[in-house]
């Protein structure tokens, strides 16, 4: 360290400093970093498979699948409701004859890259639905979870 | 006619209606098996009103099932092989139809070949193509096969 050799105790002070402030930064602290992605998730309204879990565990949601009515006539998040991206405008009146609009829903399509769950996230938000979450990991991370499936 | 006859013999003839309604059997059967299945991928067409889907789930089903049946026994070939043929053309023109519009879903075709090599049957061309080598397929049944009526006795 040549600033050490040379005795700058100012430099050094400085040097130090920065390096310090580096640690706490939220660019460069992992203790900074997951909150902010957290705050990024639950802006969008999206919810990851221990918050879907728990919500699941306390029956304090109701699940909502975007995929075609026959991929959720297979196998489904067990308990929950069928919406599809497609044929949305033929089985909501039901759904809205049941759900109240103050219920919180969980829309979950095949995986996190499936846009149908945003999609009829957005729907139902459209149609008064102001508690809507969109569980990305999707069924593929349900399942692999070993969390319960039917269908 | 003649010259397609000579080009046709009846053994190719027989043996041509024998995997088709090999297939159209099993089909057919496989439909009936899981008709609800079936009929939500018909609805995922979005093609028919709701009202009339399971009817046609059932109708379709059916129609495989019966010609398939009478294709291998022989009865009637002429008159089934001409039915599936216009199915065909349906099948073709719907999957076309929701090609042309960016649909995405199930073709509900012949799921136990699908499930035999492993692919997934999604519209495409793939459903397409097999469809057109049916109807290529069906054709010389179609003019070719025997219309034997089982309770007449045929003239000699």
């Amino acid at each position: 360290m040549p600033c050490i050799v040379s005795g700058k105790p100012l430099r050094r002070i400085l040097v130090a400093l920065v390096l310090l402030l580096s640690c706490f930064s939220p660019a460069a602290s992992q203790l900074h970093a997951a909150p902010s992605v957290t705050l990024v998730k639950e802006e969008s309204g999206e919810i990851d498979l221990s918050a879907a879990k728990a919500l699941f565990d306390r029956h304090s949601a109701c699940f909502v699948d975007a995929r075609s009515e026959y991929a959720y006539y297979n196998s489904h998040i067990k308990g929950a409701w069928s919406l599809s991206e497609s044929r949305f405008a033929e089985q909501f009146p039901e759904f809205r004859n049941k759900k109240p609009i103050e219920t919180l829903i969980v829309v979950y399509c095949i995986g996190p890259g499936c846009s149908k769950a945003r999609h009829v996230a957005d729907k139902l938000k459209k149609n008064g639905y102001r508690n809507v979450r969109v569980f990305s990991g999707g069924l593929i991370e349900w399942s692999h979870a070993g969390f319960p499936i039917e269908g | 006619m003649k010259l397609f006859r000579i080009g046709f013999p009846p053994a190719l003839i027989t043996a041509l209606r024998l995997l088709l309604g090999a297939l159209f059997m099993m089909s057919g059967g496989e439909k009936l098996l899981d008709l609800k299945y079936f009929a939500l991928v018909i609805a995922e067409y979005q093609i028919l009103p709701s009202l009339l889907i399971p009817a046609v789930a059932l109708f379709v089903s059916l129609c495989e099932l019966l010609c398939g049946t009478m294709l291998l026994l022989d009865l009637f070939s002429r008159i089934s092989s001409s039915i599936m043929l216009c199915m065909m053309a349906i099948f073709i023109a719907s999957i076309t139809n929701n090609l042309m519009r960016g649909l995405e879903h199930d073709c509900g075709c012949m799921e136990f070949l699908s499930q035999w090599y492993g692919l997934k049957e999604e519209i495409g061309i793939g459903p397409i193509v097999r469809d057109i080598l049916f109807v290529i397929l069906l054709l010389p049944v179609a003019l070719l096969g025997s219309n034997r009526i089982p309770w007449k006795k045929n003239p000699t």
